[in-house]
């Protein structure tokens, strides 16, 4: 059998625009070369913090399950919403807590600041390390692809719509060239007081 | 028994200057191993237009993380007159193991050459790709261990691309890209050079959506293309690097250009 990161399949996204973030993801669930299902979102919502994560689809259950818990916990002790640095913050203890048996998930951090009101992006290894990048961030089994088509597509300072054309032909052009993600995308665009979700169909095969 | 702790070589043994080596006539089974095959990295990439057709390759050559060298060209002129292929009109890009890529081009020009030294008039680009598809082939059981890429000018004078896997299953295509960096630059080349997910806006919803008509891009355009998609790869894949060499086959002749690209 091969890696656990590969079993499942799948792709997620995260870029940095002005003044806006887009993070996006494939749906598809696999075993192996049989796919499951088309309709397996990978992008959680905690707040003003969006997670995509991609990699052992129960680890991606679990892992999103913990910090829906993590993240209510915090909540209730500090009366508001936890911020993206302090999420990722969070992200990255709780993997580094499983050092030696660790979740098989790349996970994907996008959201604004709510008291800062700057974009913020980053990603992390299975064992919680952190990747602060300026531009995107791109995880699973069609990272290869996404590293070629983020770096030839985005520019600094897209607006929300450019940005959203960006990260959809982004992610729609590496999944078509990977066989194990694909099957339609969630796309989230992330304004300062506005959140835009959208389906895209994409290839069905 | 204090012989074993003196730190001379046993009297019987040959006398090595090196501690670790061992001084005892080897003993047991040994296994020995050859290994015919290295990967020195690199990517290529070609794309056909109307009237031409671009080839380009990196031109850095690697073994695991060392650099051998800076410059080690994979685009190879093929036929033409003369050691350096006055005339020619085709040209091979080979990316995987340098030195099967290297004998490679040798005998496809050879044969090449020969063809039209017998049949006094040069190879065609159809006829020059079966035969390529036939000498990787003919190593079946032992492979030229490269994909190799070749790019001229078709009978009706439009740019001519035929991709080729180790052992010779080939395709004509409109562009492809090869070697370490081709999973990064093949989704980017899909988009832009065949727009693939892209629509004619307004055209409706669903399947009712027209895609965007592929038309014949301009040769300005596609070299930019290539650079984007290079200095992209070098971005990001370790083994991509340090010069980018550029042909562009045309029914004047083949041009020539070597662009730098980041040495890191």
């Amino acid at each position: 059998m091969g890696s656990p990161f590969s079993i499942n399949g799948g792709a997620c996204v995260a870029m940095v625009g002005k003044d806006c973030v887009a993070i996006a993801c494939d749906l598809r669930l696999g075993m192996q070369a049989l796919t499951v299902s088309n309709n397996f979102p990978k992008i959680f919502n905690y707040g003003d913090v969006y997670l995509g994560l991609t990699g052992l689809a129960t680890d991606v259950a679990t892992v999103s399950d913990l910090f829906r818990y993590k993240v209510n916990m915090y909540r209730l002790r500090e009366e508001r919403n936890i911020s993206p640095q302090t999420m990722a913050n969070l992200v990255s203890s709780s993997l580094y807590e499983r050092r030696f048996g660790p979740y098989f998930v790349s996970p994907v951090i996008a959201g604004i600041n709510q008291t800062t009101g700057k974009p913020f992006i980053c990603g992390f290894d299975s064992i919680g390390c952190i990747d602060f990048a300026k531009d995107f961030i791109v995880s699973g089994t069609a990272s290869d692809q996404l590293f070629g088509t983020c770096e030839g597509l985005w520019e600094p300072d897209l607006g929300p719509e450019d940005l959203f054309e960006t990260v959809s032909q982004a992610l729609l052009n590496a999944v078509d060239r990977d066989a194990l993600s694909g099957w339609g995308a969630h796309v989230y665009i992330i304004e300062k007081d506005k959140v835009t979700k959208r389906l895209l169909k994409g290839r069905q095969d | 028994m204090a012989s074993v702790f003196s730190g001379a070589p046993p009297q019987s043994g040959p006398g090595y200057s090196f501690k670790q080596t061992p001084t005892e006539a080897p003993s047991g089974t040994r296994q020995h191993g050859f290994y015919p095959y290295t990967d020195n990295g690199g990517s290529t990439l070609g794309i056909s237009g109307a009237d031409f057709t671009i080839l380009a390759g990196d031109t850095r050559h690697t073994s695991g993380y060392n650099i051998n060298t800076r410059y080690a060209p994979k685009l190879f002129k093929i036929g033409g007159e003369g050691p350096d292929n006055k005339g020619a009109s085709i040209v091979l890009s080979v990316v995987g193991f340098a030195a099967d890529g290297e004998a490679l081009k040798e005998r496809l020009d050879t044969i090449v050459k020969m063809y039209k030294y017998q049949h006094g008039k040069p190879m065609s680009v159809a006829a020059c790709a079966q035969r390529l598809s036939h000498i990787l082939y003919g190593k079946r059981f032992f492979p030229y261990y490269v994909h190799a890429i070749l790019g001229g000018l078709d009978e009706e004078g439009r740019g001519a691309l035929y991709s080729y896997d180790p052992v010779g299953s080939y395709e004509r295509e409109q562009c492809r890209a090869a070697g370490a960096a081709a999973s990064l630059i093949m989704p980017f080349l899909d988009n832009q050079v065949n727009f693939k997910n892209q629509y004619v806006p307004d055209s409706g919803s669903g399947h009712e959506l027209q895609e965007k008509p592929r038309t014949p891009l301009d040769q300005n355009h596609v070299l930019e293309l290539v650079r984007d998609a290079f200095t992209s790869a070098v971005e990001r894949h370790i083994e991509v690097g340090d010069g980018l060499q550029v042909m562009i086959i045309k029914k004047e002749g083949i041009m020539e250009a070597f662009h730098p690209l980041k040495q890191d």
